[in-house]
Parts: C-alpha cells; structure tokens; sequence
C-alpha cells in the first residue's frame, strides 16, 4: 500500500477512477443504503439470515424458467425470464417462512434454515436434470442470476438507484409501523394495523433489494449489506428510527470506500474489498462504541470495581483494619488516601470517617426499608445522599444521631 | 454393484446426516440452525490457506489433509467469533452469523485474488467437498465381507464414523448438561454447569461435524441436515431425549429415502441418468418436516 | 404470541425401534435388486468406455469410428458413454449414481485431468489400479504444458484449445482403445489417421487466418483466463477479465487496466463465453466507450463447454473452428463466414 495506492484512492474517493469505478462507487452506494435501512427492520423482526435465504431460494426458480423457456424453444438465457423465475421461487419462499414461523413452534432461525436448504436442494436437483438433456446454452444456468461488483453495468446503476430510493422512503416512513410489529406485534394490532399486511410489505422490500442485490453485486455482498450495517448500527442507538439511518449510511459510506479501495490496486476483488470494509466498520463499533461497544463495557466494569475498592478500602481504614489487596493500596495511595507505609493521611482519615458514616448510613435505610434497599442497584456503591431524595436522608442522617445518642447500632 | 456403489453412499449418506441431525437438535434449542450454511462459507479462506502452505506441487494426501485441517481451523475460528458477537448482547445468532461468514469468505476471495491462486486452477468447491454418490468401495467386489475389503474401505465412511461416534458418546455422556444448557443456560449456570464453555463445545462439535460431513458429502446435504431432522422432532415432542432419537430416524429416513428416489425411482420416471442423490436427500428431509409441520399445525392466531 | 403445545403423535419407543429396523431393513433389502435391474448392461461382448468431458468424448469417439453405419457393420463392438454434453461445464457439473455406475462398470474410462475434473479425481484415480483410465490431457508432453509461475506441479488444464496440442489426447486415446480391442488396430489406426489429417488441416487453417489480423491488434480479451494456449500457438496476447479457480473474483482495477489496453492497442472486439456470464464483459465495454473506443462484442466464443449436442459446433473440430473464424472476422481478419468447411450454424 505505497503511495501510489493511496493517490489512486483519492481520486477514486472522487469518482475520477475511471467510469467503471464510479458507477460502482455510485451504484454499490445506494445499494449499500437500500439495503442497510431495509436491513435494520429485518434484523429486528430477528430474521437476519433472510436475505440468504432469499438468495437461495432463487435457485428453483431459475432452473425452472430455464427448463420451461427451453422446452417452449426460447432464448433460455434471457435475463427477464430468469429473474421472474428467481423472483418467484424466492418470494414462495418468504411465504414459507411466514407460516413456519407463524404456525409452527420453530423460531425464525429454523424457518429461514429450512426453507434455505430444501428450495436450494430442488433447484440443485433440477440442475441435474438441466445437465442430462441435450439442452444449448445451459452451460452456466445455475450463476446466470449471480452477479459480481466489479461488473456493475450503468443501467443497473440507474435501476439500483431508483429502486434504493423508493425502499428507503417506504421503509423510514413506516418506521413506527415496522418497529412495532418487530418489538410488540400485539400492540400493533391493537392499535388497528394490519399486523400481517406490514408484515408482507417488509418481506416484499427485503426481497426486492436481495434480488436486485443478487444479479448486480453477488450473493455474499448483498447478505453481508442486508446484516453488517444493521448489527453496526445497533451499537450506536437503540431506537429504530436512528437506526436505519445509521445503517443506510454505514452502508452507503462502507461500499463507496470499499468500491474506491478496490479500483485503487491490483488484484482487490471488489466484493470482497466491499465486505471486509463493512466488517471493519461493525469490528470498530463492537469495540468502540461508546456505550455499547466492548471496550466501554470493558472500562465501565473497571471504573465499578475501582468504586468497589476505594470503598471497602476507606471503610478498612475507619475500622483501623489492614489492607491486603494490593490494587485497594493503589487506588487508595493514587487517591491520596493511604501514605507508602499504609498509614492514613489527613484526608484519607477524614474520607474514612465520611465513608464509614456514609456506610450507617445506608445500612439503616436497609434496615428500615430492605425491599427498597434490595431494588436499588446502587445500595451501598455510591454516597447516599447521591442516590436518595434529602428529605430522606436527612430523615435517616436524624434518625441515626439518636441512635448514637442512645448507645445502639455502631458506625 | 450394490456393494460397490450403493451400500457405500448410503452409509455415507446416513452417518453424515445423523450426525448432522444429531447436533442440530441443539443447534435449533440454541437459535443457531444456520450455523451449517455458515460453516459452508467460511472455510474457504481455510481451504485456500491449506493449499498455499503445501504449495501445488504436495501430492493428494497431503493436499486433502491440508484442506481438511484448514477448513477446521477456519470454522472453529469463525464459531469462536460468532460467539463473542453474541455475548455482546446486541447481536443475535442470525446477524452474528451473518458477519461472520461473510467477512471471513470475502478474507478468502482476497486471499485466492492476493496470492494469485486464482491464477491456478483450485477448484476451491471440490478440493474440500465430497460427493456422496462417488463413494465406492471397490473392494467390495471380493465380498464385503472379507477382511482385505473392510480394510480398504473407503477412507471417508472412517472419518465419518468416527466423528459420529465420538459425537453420540458426547450426547450420551453429558445429556443432562446439554439439555440444561440447551433450555435454560441461567439455570445451569446456577447449578454449577458452565453453560458458556458447554455452548462453545456444541459449536465446536458442529464445527467438527460440519467439516467431515462436508469432506464426505458434500454442502448441500449439509446444510439440510442440520435443520431439518431436528426441525421435524421438535415440532413432533417436547422431550429432548424423544427429540434426538427422532431426528435420527428422520436423517436415515430422508438419507436412504432420499437416495432410493435419486438413484432409482428418477430413472423410472424417465430421467436416465437419475438426479443428485445429495440433493434429493435434502428435499426429502425437507419434505417429511412439512409433513409434520403441517400436521402439527396451529390454528392462525 | 402464545405458542400452543403440538399434538403428540409419537407413542412408545418400542414402536419407533422396531419401525425403524423394519424399514431400514426392507429399503436395503430392495436396494440390492432394484441397482441389479437398474444396470443397463452393455450389449454381449461389446465394451463400455466411458469418457468425462465433451471434447475427451469427441477425441475418443474418433478411435472409436464416428460413422454410425459403421459401428452398425462392426456390430457394435464398443458402446460409448459420455457423462457430460456437449455444452456442459465440467466445474459445476453434478455426477449422479447413474455416471458412477458407469465408470465401474466401464471397461475404460477417458477424462481430462490437469484438475480439470477436481470432483471425479479421487475416484478416477481409484479406478485406474484396476481398469484402463487415460487422462487425456495429460498426455500433452510436461514441456508443452503452460505451468504456472509459482506453483510447480499446476498446469492449465485447456489443453484442447490448441489443436496441434489436442492430438497428443487422440493419439492417446487410440492407444488405449487399440490395447483395449487389438483385434480392431487397423480400424483405429485408418479412423485416427484420418482424423489427425483433419487436425492438422484445421491447425493451419487457424494458423492462416489468424495471421491475417494485423498484429497490433491481436488482443483476445475474454470472461476467463481460459484461452493461454490458443494464445501461446497462434501469437495472441490473451487476457482474461476474471481468473481460472472457480471462486476468483475481478477486481476494478483489472477492468480499468484492461480498458487501457483497448483504448492503447485500438482493439475493436471482445469476447464472451457460452459458459460465463457476460456481465463483466459488458461493463467493460461500457468503461471502454466511456473513454471513446470502439469495440464491441465479437462474438460468443466455447471454452469450457462445446456447442449444443447434434451440431457442427457441439463437436471438437466444430467448436474451435467457431473460436478461430469469430476471432478473426471480429477483430479484422480474413475468414470465411461459415468456417473452414462452411458448416458453421448449420446442423450436422
């Protein structure tokens, strides 16, 4: 990846890569967001793996067409009769899924396995049967409906465009309704929506884009943008409106520069340049998101169990106690808490005094209240008068001198 | 012939789909039916990895057995992945897959494409996947029987064997933790089972499965295999026991039946040369779950 | 959604087992004599040879005799099975029990090697201990095998694309027929001569038309790297747009130099393949107009697969006179429109 590279990249970033690389980049883009904020509702209807499903199912369909078209002695490797063909088998195969999932105990992941494997297996099947009769121009017939990225023709840059557009509109004006019938579908239909009607209508844009997907960018592109920038975008929001935009532009952004990397230098195969960009992206977001990413999960279970120590340690302290645990001296010494002997400080005595009051504090309100206490996530982790209304604490701070005044309950 | 050539694809044909079945009764507790059709794509970057550290010039063996390892390492690498995704919490099974697999293929196109293998002819589909009908045991011929014909027994029903055995001695042992595991991971934890270790050994075990069935008989049957028997007994019984025993007898009766139909009853019907038996068993598999499917029905809600 | 518990339908386990036994029992019990009767014998005394791809069935047919009047007056002394068309592709073909039934039964069998057939490999092999089993493009001596620059022991395995390289396969196949049936050497001998004589005029014919592009535009841009050794025997830079292994992919960068080579070299056609899709050439051209060349599809050229079965180019000699006359009449040189014998587009 010399410089050269990178200057090539520049100028494809800037579609000046030659027509080819600025139809894909143009043409994989849109794709990429169709496919991304379609995506998102398929992923929260938990039926990711559909997409594959779909592509799969087109295979029966396809040998079909073939068989029929060359037996009415057409042009068997015409593309409309193989897409209707595809688009047929694919869209009985969305339906089996529906009443699978519907009517039977099988949860979606079965569903879409099920009818993955056997729609695949007949057209398999069929092929065999393609192979043994004298039939011209077969040779092919089962990748006749798969395309490949680097191949996108201008047209069907035009085609994804406008069909990208349409999804996408549709999709984020019925975000409400989709998002419904993915979290609460009982709700849904409480409130008077046609449960299945939408239902249908997701599947319907789903195969749309995975069709079209299919024939332009290949089967494992259009299956990683229906599922990576959905999962992406989950780490960064929960709500799903965010959430198909984040997607839409993951995956419109990941192909652009996937497609921009691949005209760049030699030997990058586009589709797969394309995937691996999408990977990275989701892998950052897995790790780095903010809230949700493993690295903030990772610092957030730090920062408590720092908490935990300076806690139990300063409460060592007021009991006059030792302190074994190495990473309590740490954090205690880095607090200023604890000199290098494991003395006390000033201020660690005096912070040892407020914890341990601190402590009484919240084991009283335990004592008096303990279903309350046992709810609380942060019983005893954070400074009472943090977490529970003054007037409360006040009450208990009250209610404690007098105990002390009375000789009962200890600090 | 039906020693040389039948008896051989049928045993394949059902020692590769009862163990698939066998696994996938956990595969479809666990949300993880797809886990087949992932393994199915993520072991080309093993594949293609094993053929560029034996080179082209590595005879047969050494090229299989590349292959082979290869294409485990890859599955086990990429069920490791897809579990990490999913402890995450965010991300269920099917999208966890979904990244998975299609990252780790596109690593290997860009592999194939970077080292110039695809200048060379690696026919990546065939140098892992088997054929179930080209499995002969030509030494059968002297009577199946004999000790000489048992010993050159095609190489690939021992794999299989072998891994089945190892597999149903797994299930048969740990049942009780695998159904705990299966059905309510918090409660195994809480009763001293590590239901994550447990939940990555069932992975690792299909991983297993899914390669040798692969090398012995190809995706397609695969893939099938680990959904449908245990799709078909799990909307037939409630008991897991029940339900593995069922989904055995579903992967034979689709894998003989299956084959019967491919190899013979197709000709009958006037297609001389039959259909793909690996296929057929598929669709019977998938056949004999609608059947069920839709005698066990529910009412539309 | 409240999920209602399924009806039972299972009963006792006694009953699955011995359901179970009896009916595996009795499907194997019938498999024995349903693969008897589903054997088609060959007829009494003949021999069953066995060949994998259209061109080893083409190549093997010569020894074989080609006139069917013939094969009527030698009473049918050979009977030929050919496991895959004349159009079908030998990477994603599909062998069902049927074709390995045949190649058992076979008492020889013809294929191509040099990997082409990866998926019958195995079990070829395995039938070679036993039975005669010729790999035909093998036969091509190691030296005239276009190999590959990294990895010793690959070669290309297109072999049938050079016709002056094709006859080290008829060749071969007429020894083994010969060693297999020497009471017919003579036959084979007179049937392979004649054919070698047809090669060899069909070579030159190639040879001299293919000369007559000029030579700045001898450029064969094609789907797939499948054309090497045409190239290497008649002096054509060939180029493939998508590599040989069944999962390359192209890459953006290949299209754009390969558009830089149209638009330098002025290559006024390019070529797809009847087994290939046609996209990728088609975005090329697309790329290629974009910058203001001229070139457009010469024509659909057989690589993998022959033409359709029963005609000219369904056969061998068929199928590289199409290549050779399309090559030359898109790119500007001199052919006859129906080919050597003016029998392209017709039925034989």
């Amino acid at each position: 990846m010399d410089g050269a590279f990178w200057a090539e990249f520049g100028k494809a970033l800037l579609l000046q890569a030659g027509w080819n690389a600025a139809v894909v980049c143009l043409g994989a883009a849109a794709l990429g967001a169709g496919a991304g904020v379609v995506g998102v509702f398929a992923l929260l209807r938990g039926r990711a793996m559909m997409s594959d499903a779909i592509s799969h199912a087109t295979l029966p369909g396809v040998a079909a067409a073939f068989l029929l078209v060359s037996a009415w002695g057409g042009d068997a490797r015409a593309l409309p009769a193989m897409l209707i063909g595809g688009s047929v088998s694919a869209a009985l195969g969305v339906l089996a899924v529906q009443w699978i999932s519907a009517r039977t105990r099988l949860g979606e992941d079965a569903a879409i396995g099920t009818v993955l494997s056997s729609f695949f297996a007949v057209g398999v099947a069929l092929l065999t049967v393609i192979q043994q009769l004298p039939l011209a121009g077969q040779a092919g017939v089962e990748r006749l409906l798969i395309g490949s990225a680097a191949g996108m023709l201008d047209g069907e840059r035009e085609t994804i465009m406008i069909v990208a557009g349409v999804l996408c509109v549709i999709a984020i004006a019925l975000t409400r309704e989709f998002a419904a019938i993915a979290f609460d579908p009982a709700y849904a239909a409480s409130l008077g929506w046609p449960v299945r009607a939408l239902d249908l209508l997701l599947m319907a844009l789903l195969l749309a884009i995975v069709v079209i997907g299919l024939t332009t960018v290949g089967l494992v592109l259009i299956i990683a943008l229906a599922i990576a920038p959905p999962a992406t975008a989950r780490f960064w929001c929960d709500r799903a409106r965010p959430m198909a935009l984040i997607s839409g532009g993951v995956g419109a952004v990941g192909c652009y520069v996937g497609a921009a990397l691949s005209a760049s230098g030699d030997n990058l195969p586009t589709g797969a340049v394309i995937v691996l960009c999408l990977a990275a992206v989701f892998a950052l977001s897995l790790l780095l998101s903010p809230q949700r990413g493993i690295v903030a999960a990772l610092l957030r279970r730090r920062r408590l169990q720092n908490r935990v120590h300076l806690r139990q340690g300063l409460l060592a302290v007021a009991r006059s106690e030792p302190i074994f645990d190495a990473r309590t001296v740490r954090i205690l010494c880095a607090a200023g808490y604890l000199r290098g002997d494991g003395a006390p400080t000033e201020a660690g005595a005096v912070a040892a005094k407020q914890m341990a009051r601190d402590q009484a504090l919240w084991n009283l309100y335990r004592d008096l209240h303990p279903e309350e206490a046992f709810a609380l996530a942060d019983w005893s982790l954070r400074p009472i008068d943090e977490v529970l209304p003054p007037d409360l604490v006040a009450g208990l701070m009250e209610q404690l001198a007098q105990a002390r005044r009375g000789g009962i309950g200890a600090a | 012939m039906f020693w040389v050539n039948d008896f051989p694809s049928l045993l394949l044909g059902s020692l590769a789909a009862a163990v698939c079945g066998l696994w996938g009764n956990f595969l479809i507790l666990r949300r993880q039916s797809l886990l087949g059709d992932a393994i199915s794509h993520v072991v080309l970057p093993g594949i293609v990895v094993g053929f560029l550290v034996v080179g082209g010039a590595a005879t047969a063996t050494a090229l299989q057995f590349a292959t082979l390892i290869g294409a485990l390492l890859a599955a086990l690498a990429a069920v490791a992945l897809i579990e990490l995704i999913r402890r995450t919490g965010l991300i269920e099974s099917g999208a966890a897959m979904g990244v998975v697999f299609t990252a780790m293929f596109a690593a290997g196109v860009l592999l194939l494409e970077q080292t110039d293998a695809s200048k060379v002819h690696i026919d990546v589909e065939h140098a892992l996947m088997g054929g179930l009908e080209r499995v002969v045991w030509t030494a059968a011929l002297s009577g199946p029987g004999s000790l000489a014909a048992l010993a050159d027994a095609p190489a690939e029903i021992w794999r299989i064997a072998l891994v089945y055995l190892f597999s149903a001695i797994l299930v048969v042992v740990f049942l009780k933790e695998l159904r705990m595991v299966s059905f309510d991971p918090a409660f195994a934890e809480a009763s001293g089972v590590p239901a994550r270790w447990v939940g990555f050994a069932i992975a690792a075990m299909t991983a297993l499965a899914a390669v040798a069935a692969f090398d012995a008989v190809g995706s397609i049957l695969v893939i099938a295999m680990f959904v449908c028997p245990a799709a078909t007994a799990r909307v037939l019984t409630d008991r897991l026991a029940r339900q593995i025993w069922l989904s055995q007898l579903v992967a034979i009766i689709g894998a003989v039946g299956g084959y019967m139909l491919a190899a013979f009853a197709a000709p009958a019907l006037g297609l001389e040369r039959g259909v793909s038996a690996a296929a057929m068993i598929a669709v019977t598999a998938g056949l004999i779950q609608a059947v069920a499917m839709i005698a066990t029905a529910k009412r539309r809600q | 959604m409240r999920k209602t518990s399924p009806r039972p339908l299972m009963e006792g386990r006694q009953l699955k087992r011995r359901a179970l036994l009896r009916g595996g029992a009795a499907l194997f019990a019938l498999g024995g004599p349903l693969s008897g009767c589903m054997q088609t014998a060959p007829k009494r005394g003949a021999k069953l040879i066995a060949a994998t791809t259209g061109m080893v069935a083409d190549a093997v047919r010569v020894a074989l005799g080609r006139d069917a009047a013939e094969a009527e007056a030698e009473g049918k002394a050979f009977e030929l099975s050919a496991l895959m068309g004349a159009g079908v592709d030998p990477h994603s073909y599909r062998e069902t029990r049927a074709d390995v039934a045949t190649l058992l039964k076979a008492d020889a069998v013809f294929w191509n090697g040099l990997f082409l057939e990866a998926q019958l490999e195995p079990l070829l092999l395995k039938l070679a201990k036993d039975k005669t089993v010729v790999a035909l493009g093998e036969a091509t001596p190691t030296a005239k095998r276009r190999a590959h620059d990294d990895y010793a022991g690959r070669y290309d395995p297109h072999v049938w694309m050079d016709p002056s390289l094709w006859r080290y396969a008829v060749r071969a196949a007429a020894d083994a027929i010969t060693k297999l049936a020497p009471e017919r050497a003579s036959r084979v001998k007179a049937n392979t001569a004649a054919y070698l004589d047809e090669l060899s005029a069909l070579d030159a014919y190639a040879k001299r038309v293919l000369a007559s592009v000029s030579s700045t535009r001898r450029v064969l841009i094609t789907a797939h790297d499948a054309f090497g050794y045409f190239g290497a025997a008649y002096g054509y830079e060939v180029v493939g747009i998508q590599g040989v292994s069944t999962e390359s992919e192209a890459g953006l960068a290949r299209i754009r130099s390969l558009v830089d080579l149209i638009v330098s070299r002025g290559v006024g056609a390019v070529f797809v393949e009847s087994s290939v899709s046609r996209r990728n050439v088609d975005a090329l051209l697309e790329g290629a107009r974009a910058r203001g060349a001229k070139v457009a599809v010469g024509a659909e050229l057989f690589s993998d697969a022959m033409g359709a079965p029963g005609t000219y180019e369904g056969t061998y000699l068929g199928m590289i006179d199409h290549n050779v006359t399309s090559i030359t009449r898109a790119l500007g040189g001199e052919a006859p429109a129906r080919g050597r014998l003016g029998k392209l587009g017709e039925k034989s």
